[in-house]
């Protein structure tokens, strides 16, 4: 019933074109199926938020947790430092 | 002004960051093939090219390092390399979740992914032995800071060398201008902020080592003074 034939070839010197070809000896419900889930693939590609989110999300958490690092780092530095300064001044 | 340095880097970073993040997600068009997905590039890239960035700081200051006995040295090279983990732990996540939405697999054995991995490996296994073995151990860590460095080039070539389905490093040097114009303030952001984080920790890590030396000479100041008593 549905015999596949190929659009035909573009006349030479014709522009190229990567657009839909009319699709001829399919069944129109066929193609109209085709088309549902070329849009559904369409809508999904165009807004797939959640892999972005992921993507940010991971990005930002990694320097804000090394930022966390360095400041809790820092915290640790100063209070050595306010320690040997104690130890220095009840020496001297 | 040297000191405040990496605090401007970082407040640069701060004004940069909405204006890189607007300009992915409200100026730059959507990527024909790959969609929205395609806007993970923006950060996915320079985040590679500065964990290898990192990885060749740390095997040249490593190097430097092992041959000068500079704390200097030291300090960079360990600073580089938690960066380096740090951007490689982005790249090697964001990298299998953009894979996911185009390839439709995170993770395909691909040579840059693979190439890519050992870095990380490496540049962990860095960290492991400067932070947690003995000091005797500086010339293992150095090696493998070297080692992690040579592995830079093979990751820049893995697209060239073998057969890939990553895209290639021709990719980014034919972008159009208008993603261009959207690739150039993430990238400086993500810089900004690793090149601030960077001068923190290398404070860090010098004022460690300074403090380190004030603890020895109070206690050999101490036992002086016992000595003195008795």
């Amino acid at each position: 019933m549905n015999e596949l034939t190929p659009p035909p070839t573009p006349a030479a010197g014709a522009p190229a074109s990567d657009e839909y070809a009319p699709a001829i000896g399919f069944a129109a419900k066929d193609v109209e199926q085709v088309r549902i889930y070329e849009a559904k693939a369409e809508q999904k590609v165009a807004r797939d938020y959640q892999h972005i989110v992921w993507a940010y999300g991971v990005l930002w958490a990694l320097f804000a947790a090394y930022g966390i690092f360095l400041w809790r780092r820092s915290a640790r530095l100063r209070a050595d430092m306010d320690a040997l300064r104690r130890a220095l001044d009840a020496r001297a | 002004m040297k000191r405040a340095l990496p605090y401007v880097l970082l407040v640069a970073a701060a004004a940069i960051y909405p204006y890189a993040v607007a300009r992915v997600f409200l100026d730059t068009p959507i990527e024909r093939q790959m969609g929205t997905a395609f806007k993970i590039f923006f950060f996915h890239v320079p985040m590679g090219w500065l964990c290898m960035l990192m990885a060749l700081i740390c095997g040249v200051a490593a190097a430097v390092e092992l041959r000068r006995r500079s704390q200097t040295a030291a300090a960079v090279a360990l600073a580089a390399a938690e960066l380096g983990f740090v951007c490689g732990l982005g790249v090697l996540l964001t990298g299998p979740i953009w894979g996911n939405a185009t390839w439709g697999k995170p993770w395909t054995g691909d040579a840059r992914q693979v190439s890519t991995a050992l870095l990380w490996l490496v540049i962990a296994a860095y960290l492991v032995v400067r932070h947690y073995g003995p000091s005797s151990n500086r010339r293992l860590a150095a090696a493998l800071a070297i080692f992690g460095a040579i592995d830079v080039p093979v990751i820049y070539q893995a697209v060239k060398w073998w057969k890939t389905q990553h895209p290639t490093t021709e990719v980014v040097g034919s972008l159009p201008p208008a993603l261009w114009a959207s690739l150039w303030p993430a990238l400086g952001a993500i810089a900004l902020t690793v090149f601030g984080l960077l001068g923190i920790r290398i404070r860090q890590l010098l004022l460690a080592d300074a403090l380190d030396e004030g603890w020895a000479r109070q206690s050999d100041l101490a036992a002086a003074k016992e000595v003195r008593h008795e």
